[in-house]
């Protein structure tokens, strides 16, 4: 462990924190113009040892934000393009012989990395997603009986195309479960749009975007991260909000306790990335949206009603009252 | 099947109140077995399905048993079956009863016939409310016999009802309604529910223990209106929370009562054959003194009348002295004399006081109130029979020089005194002025007209004389001249007017005999009399009746009217004993300046209380100003809360540690155990920030910018500041407020940048500027913040209702589990018994009611 819980002055280190922080998003940011809300979520999810799910149609920079995280991260990345004739050892990787020392020896996937890309996840077959996804979950692969640990950080940002629909295979609910996040890029404004022009014309900005971080201080920032504190009215409003997608009338599926966990500990990263070292309802409240919607099941009046998760989660946050002290 | 027992809970409830009527008890246990008979016959009529006409007879019959075996058990064969000797007893009894209740004023003794009499009466109420509610299912209509039952007390007491009786009376009454709703509901159906909607939908369990039909808070609410309201409005009268009654709230501030026909009665009771006594009295200076009882002011061409009177409470003889005899000025020597009048015990109903005029003070038990007006003392409630009270009275004696001088204005409210009606025969007024010719004041007119009556007009005294119908007033001026006291004053008082003198007619009795060494009066006595108006001294008496044996024998001609026509003079021979002196104005006392103070030796060192008579615009003052006063009470509360607070957050932190362990640390390890000791104390204590936090959303609330149920403060304070389009000092105000609050709150430790009174200030300034006037005057004068507070205590108040509901309903759940499985069986009511079967259902279960 780089980091050391001995930084007494819990100020400094919330200092070097959001300065390391700023570091990774300015650089991301030279590479996506106007898009600084999902960079900012996107380190986030990094922060929170979270995986992230970006959802968008095709154009719009999701493997390039991918790309341009992994490479602000002076750290092992690997990039996943998934197919459906791809196989689980194709990402987790194989026992192959070894004719020289006449044993089995173990060919380390692409999932033996600090960041994994996985580009257009649900192309692939649901055996190999789901082999991604107990990495994912359990931070560990398991090949030939042989258990190999990953990495920290270990990040997967999976990307998916919403529109394509033919051979495809949706990621399950259970399975979107395991992403801390979702999000969608969006169209960039027209003024970053023609800015992306000028930059994108001349050469590849992503090839001139070097490392401003190294693991280690990744590693620090996420150990920093899990001392910020979360007062019991802020956990309480967080099961608060969880409950209430269990009972709206207008979700078939509620959030999960992981869901809970995950927003909490998102939560966290989100407030230290606000320079505090405490969470407040806001903090939920901003995450509550893209950690909580891509869980949830609408039922079949809210689409009778054309009413997105998205939606539905906005109401339910601004009618759970805030917590106050007991 | 639960109907009947509501129908006899609510008239137990209402028989309550009847306990004023009563002493003692009995009575009440009488009538509860009454209506416990009643609701148990009632019960069986429901069970065996009998049909709704044959359950009243039923009931009643079981009523006679009742009470027959109550009352008249020893002549019942086998102690309860009606024979002839009990049915005998019981109309004695009940006579009896009767006879008692005519006698006695409330409270009456309960003995015998009065409990008979009314657990028999409770009983046939409650008959009768079964009878609505069970039989016709007019639960509402019930509402009449209780509402009888309730008006009892009411007509009869003049006490205001107590609230707590009218509230367990209303209760029964709203029950005997619940309950009747609950059977309709259970025949349709469940039923229905009005939730009270919660904004948090977060409870994992539906609530089910807040459901509440809307008609019980409506019910309750209203009882609590009923109750609270009267006793918080200004009220002219001094009536404390119910006033019904005779007594009180027919007018402004008392009651009216009418007088019987004193005429007629005056007739009847001279020409009696048996001269009872009627009272005895002795007087400080031993002198008869006319005893007046009516003072009749109003002549409509036949007969005397009186304007209503009003006896206000704080006119009542015992709050202190009678109002001023009107016209009397306080320079007239009086002579003061305190009478000890003691009235028979077997006089008629008698409502007023018999008192020598003008009273100054009368000690009398009872509620016995003045009118201002005539000076009268009657009571609404009270009998004069078997009074003994005292009355200090402070004649005039005015000398004839003074009464010379003294004009007969009456001033504009004193107009009436000289309305005559239209039609009388224009002879008189000629009479009138001729009979009177010579005379040079009013006071000499006076004197000629008493004395052309009494001597010079040739008049006989007859009881015979035709009564006082159509033109027997002119009849007996211009040609009978033969009458008795009625006419002899009647006609002076309308003369007088004639001739411009205000005069009005009064009635009671002479002074009297004096036997022994008391004054005694009798039913012979009886005397009507015209008392004239002058400025300065009041109304005096003049006495037109001929006295002695040949005319009303004891009636006197006054003092001051002898001077002008010293020949006349009082009977020798009609009082006996003491009439020599009697009108000797240097009495024991002696004419005097009038002098209040002095009055106190008359009575003994009785303190007299000065009656302040606040006039009634005053009042209306007094009561729209505390109106106001009530009105403002939020704001003042509202008020006192920014003043607490502002004292909180200006409280030296170091002084106050803080409340939560958790606040008091800061720094630290970063590791997620909670921290040790910190070196820093905080900046400031967390109460002050709450302080500032509370008053800032008080403040928001106030000018219509409450705070939202999902916003946290650092929401909240974006939000103000971008709706305000605040200046940068009051966003800064604003979030060091939200910012503070933020860390007391979620934070570790709540020190940082405190917030203070002078941030509050600088919000409430932008926050009023960019208010409109209505709204800064609201929040000035009836601030929204504390409004909501008071609202929230009554839905409290209100939650508390429902749970008492939820512990009944609770305890009959067992029952309604059989019914169930019953239904069940039968294959019905399928979704009915799935709710049952569900944990926390069965409250609807049970208010489905019974299937009877």
């Amino acid at each position: 462990m780089a980091a050391t819980p001995d930084v007494t002055d819990a100020e400094t280190r919330l200092e070097t924190l959001v300065d390391t922080a700023d570091r990774i998003r300015n650089a991301i940011e030279s590479v996506i113009e106007g898009k600084s809300d999902v960079i900012r979520l996107t380190v986030t999810v990094l922060l929170a040892e979270g995986h992230l799910l970006i959802e968008d149609v095709p154009g719009v920079g999701k493997t390039m934000l991918a790309k341009a995280l992994a490479r602000s991260i002076d750290c092992p990345v690997r990039r996943v393009q998934f197919t459906p004739d791809l196989l689980p050892s194709d990402i987790t990787g194989v026992s192959a012989y070894n004719q020289q020392t006449g044993e089995f020896e173990f060919k380390p996937g692409p999932v033996f990395a600090n960041i994994v890309v996985g580009d257009e996840i649900n192309r692939a077959s649901p055996k190999t997603q789901s082999a991604l996804l107990e990495c994912m979950e359990e931070r560990q692969v398991t090949v030939d009986g042989e258990t190999y640990r990953l990495e920290s950080p270990f990040m997967v940002i999976a990307t998916q195309n919403p529109i394509e629909m033919e051979g495809t295979y949706a990621l399950p609910e259970a399975q979107r479960d395991r992403f801390t996040a979702k999000i969608a890029m969006g169209y960039p404004e027209p003024a970053a749009e023609l800015e992306m022009l000028d930059v994108h014309g001349a050469s590849q900005p992503l090839d001139k975007l070097d490392p401003v971080a190294t693991t280690a201080e990744v590693r620090a920032l996420i150990e920093a991260i899990r001392a910020v504190y979360v007062s019991q009215p802020v956990k309480r409003y967080a099961i608060d909000v969880v409950a209430a997608t269990r009972n709206s009338p207008d979700l078939l599926l509620g959030a999960s306790p992981r869901a809970t966990l995950h927003l909490v500990r998102s939560a966290r990263a989100h407030a230290a990335l606000s320079g505090r070292d405490y969470v407040i309802p806001d903090d939920l409240q901003d995450l509550a949206v893209p950690v909580l919607a891509h869980r949830l099941l609408p039922s079949m009046e809210a689409q009778g009603q054309h009413r997105r998760p998205e939606q539905v989660i906005d109401e339910l946050v601004r009618r759970v009252p805030v917590p106050d002290i007991k | 099947m639960r109907l009947p027992i509501a129908a006899g809970l609510a008239t137990a409830a209402v028989s309550l109140t009847l306990y004023p009527l009563f002493e003692g008890g009995s009575w009440f246990w009488a009538s509860m077995g009454a209506i416990v008979v009643t609701a148990a016959i009632g019960m069986g009529a429901s069970r065996l399905a009998a049909p709704p006409w044959a359950a009243p007879p039923a009931m009643v019959l079981a009523l006679g048993v009742y009470l027959t075996a109550a009352f008249t058990g020893s002549k019942a064969w086998i102690g309860f079956i009606p024979t002839k000797d009990s049915v005998m007893l019981l109309g004695e009894l009940l006579g009896s009863g009767f006879d008692d209740i005519q006698r006695f004023a409330p409270p009456v003794p309960a003995n015998t016939g009065i409990t008979l009499l009314t657990a028999g009466g409770v009983g046939l109420m409650a008959v009768l409310v079964d009878l609505f509610t069970v039989r016709l299912r007019r639960a509402a209509l019930a509402g009449l016999p209780l509402l009888a039952l309730f008006t009892v007390p009411a007509a009869v007491l003049t006490d205001p009802i107590s609230w707590p009786a009218f509230v367990i009376g209303a209760f029964g009454y709203i029950g005997l309604l619940v309950a009747d709703g609950r059977e309709r509901l259970g025949k349709w159906g469940r039923a229905v529910f009005v939730r009270r909607t919660r904004a948090v939908t977060t409870d994992a369990a539906p609530d089910t223990g807040r459901l509440a039909l809307s008609g019980r808070r409506i019910g309750v609410t209203a009882i609590g209106l009923a109750v609270l309201l009267p006793a918080l409005l200004p009220n002219l009268a001094p009536a404390p929370l119910f006033s019904f009654g005779v007594g009180n709230g027919l007018g402004p501030g008392g009651g009216n009562i009418g007088i019987p026909d004193a005429i007629a009665e005056l007739g009847g009771e001279l020409r009696q054959e048996a001269n009872n006594t009627v009272l005895t009295y002795t007087s400080s200076d031993d002198q008869p003194r006319y005893l007046r009882i009516y003072s009749l002011d109003v002549f409509d061409g036949t007969k005397w009348t009186v304007n209503p009177l009003r006896g206000r409470p704080e006119d009542r003889v015992s709050e202190g002295p009678l109002p001023p005899a009107p016209g009397l000025d306080p320079a007239t020597a009086v002579k003061r004399a305190e009478t000890h009048i003691a009235i028979s015990d077997d006089i008629r109903t008698l409502r007023f006081l018999p008192l020598p005029y003008p009273a100054t003070q009368v000690a009398a038990d009872g509620d016995w109130r003045a009118d201002r007006n005539s000076l009268m003392v009657f009571s609404t409630d009270d009998e004069a029979a078997g009074l003994d009270y005292r009355v200090v009275t402070g004649e005039p004696q005015p000398t004839p020089e003074q009464l010379d001088l003294a004009a007969p204005e009456p001033g504009s409210s004193g107009r009436r005194y000289l309305d005559l009606p239209p039609g009388l025969d224009p002879r008189v007024a000629g009479l009138a002025q001729r009979v009177t010719e010579g005379a040079t004041t009013p006071y000499q007119q006076a004197v000629k007209l008493q004395e052309w009556f009494t001597k010079s007009g040739a008049f006989t005294y007859s009881l015979k004389a035709s009564g006082s119908g159509g033109d027997a007033l002119s009849q007996f001026i211009l040609t009978d001249r033969s009458g008795y006291c009625e006419q002899f004053a009647s006609a002076m008082a309308v003369m007088a007017r004639m001739l411009g003198i205000p005069a009005k007619v009064s009635i009671g009795f002479t002074g009297g005999t004096k036997i022994g060494d008391k004054w005694t009066v009798r039913t012979h006595d009886a005397h009507a009399w015209p008392e004239l108006y002058f400025a300065g001294v009041g109304w005096l008496r003049f006495e037109p009746t001929p006295g002695g044996g040949a005319g009303q024998g004891t009636a006197q001609v006054p003092q001051y009217t002898l001077p002008v026509t010293p020949t006349a003079s009082p009977s020798p021979g009609a009082s006996p004993g003491a009439s020599a002196g009697a009108d000797d104005a240097t009495g024991d006392s002696g004419p005097a300046p009038r002098n209040p103070r002095e009055i106190d030796r008359d009575l003994g060192g009785v303190p007299i209380v000065a009656d302040p008579g606040m006039p009634l615009l005053v009042k209306i003052a007094i009561g729209v100003a505390a109106a106001l006063l009530i009105l403002l009470i939020p704001a003042a509360v509202r008020l006192s809360a920014r003043y607490r607070r502002r004292r909180a957050m200006d409280r030296p932190a170091a002084t106050g540690p803080d409340p939560d362990g958790v606040l008091a640390v800061s720094g630290g390890t970063p590791s997620r155990t909670a921290p040790a000791v910190s070196a820093d104390p905080p900046a400031r204590g967390a109460s002050a920030v709450e302080a500032a936090w509370a008053e800032l959303c008080d403040m928001l609330i106030d000018f219509g910018r409450a705070r939202r149920p999902g916003e946290s403060p650092r929401a909240l304070g974006r939000r103000v500041a971008e709706t305000l389009s605040a200046d940068p000092g009051t966003i800064a105000s604003i979030t060091a407020i939200t910012s503070a609050e933020e860390r007391r709150r979620y934070a570790r430790t709540v020190d940082g940048p405190a917030p203070a009174a002078a941030d509050l200030r600088r919000v409430r300034r932008t926050l009023a500027a960019a208010a409109s006037r209505k709204r800064r005057l609201g929040a000035a004068l009836a601030p929204l913040s504390t409004l909501l507070r008071l609202r929230a205590l009554g839905e409290k108040a209100l939650d508390g209702f429902d749970r008492l509901e939820n512990i009944r309903l609770v305890a009959g759940r067992s029952r309604g589990g059989t019914g169930d499985a019953a239904d069940d069986t039968a294959g019905n009511r399928a979704v009915t018994v799935r709710d049952v079967q569900g944990n926390g259902s069965s409250r609807e279960r049970s208010l489905t009611g019974s299937r009877s």
